[in-house]
């Protein structure tokens, strides 16, 4: 009985990172009603650009070296003495990591913002006006169109990513139950969260986010009402780009960087099928649940059940709910 | 202040809706376009607001003019701005957000022209949107989900408003409220209005000039006076007359009676 919390924890964690990767899908269906299917591949773009600005470019001859390895005096003096794997190492690992952190952080969301809208332009804004059937099958094609050329760009071998916080086992006790986390998973689900929660309140209490909702309800009529439509349609691309591109960096740092990123993206598709494909709310949950069912299967049937289980849910909960646990009915037709 | 030339509109280069359709709005007045279902008078406006492209329709021929600048190419947001805002066929709310976020959507045809929302105004014009503002949209009931679409055409502050079918579905005490208002925006602010209607004595009592559409083209037109003189707009339109059972323009020789207007 004992582990339940250990699992409980592991399974929201995991569940929190989905719910960051579904966040992008749901705000591109929401507002054009096309489903990326590319936006794993967007996220790996964001992974890799993360790479390229965290480990790449600091390593260049014409970098300062203070960019790739901060020691200034007062860091020196700090980590004196500290125990290998003592919160205190790793804060000081960290921190002198924190200038290519940021670099890598701003260069990969920068970058992917690029690439969104180079998608859209290129690939979405021609089809605008045909079905949403041609523009999704667009996104399919964009998955080998980003692999492809990921592997062009992206030849050379492939290091360890920093990650986003300072990493240092972390044991306490939970209802009873002794729980193990590391302090950089932690890291990764405040940021998913407060990335969520931020992107809800934008849609929420702000003008522009009036505009998204208008759009996300009624195209036509909200372009006629002199809301820039086309504009609101790029920018759904740009949140979905730079929320991937913090998860790619997250997926990154934790499992390493490699091509399965894209794949991985794209089963989080299932989750937001499961939760609706335009309900931020449903995903939250769906996401939660599959992060969960996910950690207790690995947990008592081991690792090969825990990639089947969960879908077996989704599958389930689409039959019984064909448009997701609080997706509107209205979808149904694309 | 509009002028449309002449027009062919077709859907998907399949369909010809529009057959050489020429109509002028002047400045600061109402004109009224009457006519069956499915003659095309929807089809008109959205030609006028730029919305025809997004549902695979296209303008052939002709021009369509703003104030004698071509607006054939100009997208709807655009036209928005510049003061020709489109009250849709069937309301259109926004059903999912409150009644003053709708007023807000509509805040953005304010956008580059240095005016401020005034949501009072519209609140003046219709106390039951104030009242219900924070309620969601699709709460509303039909006559107030009107007002509301047209409340948010009044924030948006235009020269020009097309309006759709106001009176579709509503008790006739709404309609009646709702003329009213449209009478007080084109008197009280000036706005000048396309009013499609199907509710021809309702229209009739605000509008200046009148068109009467059949299978995409006109078959009548002028001074809303002149029009209430017709015979067969009295039978047809008006229901007055003995005719009342005839549904159709189309049983009527009406070449002969449009030339007489034209004339
Ligand atoms: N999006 C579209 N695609 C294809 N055909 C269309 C489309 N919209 C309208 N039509 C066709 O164009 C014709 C005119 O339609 P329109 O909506 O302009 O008529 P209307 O005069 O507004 O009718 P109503 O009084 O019923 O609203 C109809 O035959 C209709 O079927
Ligand atoms: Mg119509």
């Amino acid at each position: 009985m004992g582990q339940v919390m250990q699992y409980l924890l592991n399974g929201t964690m995991n569940g929190a990172l989905y719910a960051l990767i579904a966040v992008g899908i749901v705000s591109i269906f929401k507002s054009t009603k096309v489903v990326s299917f590319a936006h794993g591949h967007v996220i790996m773009f964001g992974a890799y650009f993360y790479f390229t600005f965290a480990v790449i470019l600091p390593g260049a001859e014409f970098m300062p070296d203070w960019v790739a390895k901060w020691e200034p005096e007062w860091l020196l003096a700090y980590k004196e003495g500290a125990m290998m794997f003592s919160p205190k190492a790793a804060i000081a690992a960290w921190v002198s990591n924190l200038p290519r952190i940021v670099l890598g952080l701003v260069g990969s969301i920068i970058c992917n913002a690029l690439l969104a809208v180079v998608i859209e332009r290129l690939f979405m804004r021609p089809l605008l006006g045909q079905s949403s059937l041609s523009m999704i099958l667009c996104t399919v094609g964009l998955i080998w169109v980003l692999e492809g050329s990921a592997s062009l760009i992206w030849s050379a071998d492939i290091d360890q990513v920093p990650a986003l916080g300072p990493n240092f086992p972390i044991r306490f006790q939970l209802f009873g139950d002794q729980v193990f986390l590391f302090s950089a998973s932690v890291v990764n689900f405040v940021i998913a969260l407060l990335l969520f929660a931020a992107l809800m309140l934008v849609l929420r209490f702000t003008r522009s986010g009036v505009a998204i909702r208008a759009t996300a309800e009624d195209q036509s009529t909200a372009y006629a009402m002199g809301i820039n439509v086309p504009a609101v349609f790029t920018s759904a691309w740009v949140v979905a780009a730079t929320t991937g591109a913090v998860a790619g960096a997250i997926l990154a740092s934790r499992n390493g960087l490699s091509p399965t990123l894209g794949l991985f993206g794209l089963s989080v598709l299932a989750v937001v099928l499961m939760g609706g494909l335009d309900s931020f709310a449903g995903v939250f949950i769906a996401a939660m649940i599959i992060g969960i069912m996910e950690a207790f299967t690995q947990w008592k049937f081991g690792g090969e059940y825990a990639e089947i289980v969960p879908y077996v849910l989704v599958l389930v909960v689409i039959l019984w709910r064909p448009n997701g646990l609080l997706g509107q009915a209205e979808i149904e037709r694309i | 202040m509009l002028t449309i030339e002449n027009i062919n509109v077709n859907y998907h280069h399949a369909v010809q809706v529009l057959k050489g359709f020429s109509l002028t709005v002047n400045q600061g007045e109402i004109t009224a376009l009457l006519g069956a279902n499915g003659a095309g008078k929807t089809t008109v406006l959205k030609a006028a607001s730029g919305l025809l492209g997004l549902e695979n329709g296209h303008i052939e021929d002709g021009q369509i003019q703003l104030d004698g600048v071509s607006i054939l190419k100009t997208k709807p947001h655009m036209l928005a701005r510049n003061g020709l805002v489109h009250v849709r066929e069937g309301r259109r709310i926004f059903a999912e957000m409150s009644v003053e976020d709708n007023l807000t959507a509509a805040s953005y045809a304010l956008t580059g022209r240095h005016k401020k929302a005034d949501y009072q105004q519209v609140y003046d014009f219709f106390p039951r949107l104030k009242e219900r503002s924070k309620q969601l949209a699709g709460l509303l009931s039909g006559g107030e989900q009107q007002m509301l679409a047209i409340g948010r055409a009044i924030l948006a502050q235009p020269k020009l408003i097309l309006l759709d079918e106001p009176s579709l579905g509503l008790a006739p005490k709404i309609v009646d409220e709702i003329f009213e208002i449209v009478r007080r925006i084109n008197q009280e602010q000036g706005v000048s209005m396309l009013l499609v209607e199907q509710n021809a004595a309702a229209a009739f009592r605000v509008a200046h000039q009148g068109y009467i559409l059949e299978n995409g083209k006109v078959v009548l037109e002028g001074s809303i006076d002149e029009l209430k003189q017709n015979k067969d707009i009295q039978t047809f339109y008006l229901g007055m007359g003995e005719h009342q059972d005839a549904s159709s323009f189309r049983d009527v020789k009406h070449y002969k009676r449009r030339k007489r207007w034209l004339n």
